[in-house]
């Protein structure tokens, strides 16, 4: 019974915060204050200065995590409305973002194996441009460290918000197919997030891209780590 | 009250599918994770029309649209990790920054040149 208490309070908790959070990224749009990160230091906050542990954080917590499996099935639908597009860019896409996928786990697993870190960060390194749900599925195939995949993610994410515009800008990259597959395969729904805010079809390719990715990289990422060791 | 029960049940179908992929996963020992083969069913079932998107669309739309909450919990686990973001730490942050700025750059350049020449 005590145990249904704490959690209902901190499962209520991180709701209003997050409602409240969108209405605050509503109000001033910016990387810094998308709601995953403002509700995410909030909390760790809280944590870190109060005698509550993430263990009793959780009791509520993992009422919420109960939904990551079934929410990358829900991926499916806007695959499946994409696929007119899918058919008219189909090389391209394609192309794009099995490059990119592959350039995503080869540089971060190259660069963590270089700076000779252990065998758990560098498996851990290899699904963070994959959306949450998939990269935490597939850190747990590859046994590496789950909540550091979801600050990996988030990194990746952030990085393509913040700086993506800016990069392709940079490499004059102008068409919005292009710029969607960029996004959508280093930085997930994040970075989607942000494409959208511009272009719609780059969004939607941005949308296609983190989809197709997290199935690619949840085939590759493995079978990568099993030969790089 | 009927809406709810209708939202009820369509987000029940993404279980279902989760766990008839979970359960695909561990029977054939993939290593595609459950969630994703659960998602490739999904996909098949709706390209078919077997599945009508219209029977399942307000649950699904309500779950996308809030994806971010749903990662919450996860992410508040780096309270238990704060340690390992000192020194060394510090250097998987840059590496997971690089390793995306690679990405963007390298893949929004050369999906770019390949257009360019097809048109």
């Amino acid at each position: 019974m005590r145990d249904i208490m704490i959690g209902a309070v901190f499962l209520i908790l991180t709701i209003i915060l997050y409602i409240l959070s969108k209405k605050l990224y509503s109000m001033f749009p910016n990387p810094f204050t998308l709601p995953i990160v403002t509700v995410s230091v909030l909390l760790v906050v809280l944590l870190f200065y109060t005698p509550i542990s993430y263990d009793t954080y959780m009791i509520g917590g993992q009422w919420i995590n109960f939904f990551l499996g079934p929410l990358v099935v829900a991926l499916a639908l806007p695959l499946y409305r994409q696929r007119a597009l899918i058919k008219k860019y189909a090389k391209v896409i394609i192309i794009g973002i099995s490059f990119g996928s592959i350039v995503g786990i080869l540089s971060g697993v190259v660069l963590t194996i270089l700076l000779r870190f252990d065998t758990t960060i560098i498996h851990t390194m290899a699904s963070k441009s994959v959306t949450t749900p998939v990269a935490l599925s597939i850190t747990k195939a590859v046994d590496g460290n789950i909540s550091l995949a979801a600050v990996f993610v988030m990194i990746a994410g952030l990085a393509g918000a913040m700086l993506g515009p800016i990069l392709l800008k940079l490499a004059k990259v102008t068409h919005p197919v292009a710029q969607g597959i960029g996004i959508g395969t280093a930085s997930h729904a994040i970075g989607t997030a942000k494409v959208l805010e511009k272009s719609e079809l780059a969004g939607a390719v941005s949308a296609l891209s983190m989809t197709i990715t997290a199935i690619i990289v949840s085939i590759l990422a493995p079978a990568i780590l099993h030969v790089l060791g | 009250m009927k809406k709810v029960i209708k939202i009820v049940l369509q987000i029940s179908v993404l279980f279902l599918f989760f766990y008839i992929g979970e359960w695909i996963q561990s029977s054939l020992s993939l290593i595609i994770p459950g969630s994703i083969i659960g998602m490739l069913l999904f996909l098949i079932l709706l390209l078919t029309g077997i599945i009508p998107e219209k029977f399942i669309k307000d649950g699904l739309d309500l779950l996308l649209k809030d994806m971010p909450l749903f990662f919450i919990p996860v992410t508040v686990g780096i309270v238990n990790l704060l340690h390992v973001f000192a020194g060394k730490g510090l250097l998987m942050l840059g590496i997971a920054l690089i390793s995306t700025i690679i990405v963007i750059y390298t893949t929004g350049l050369l999906t770019q040149k390949i257009m360019g020449k097809e048109e």
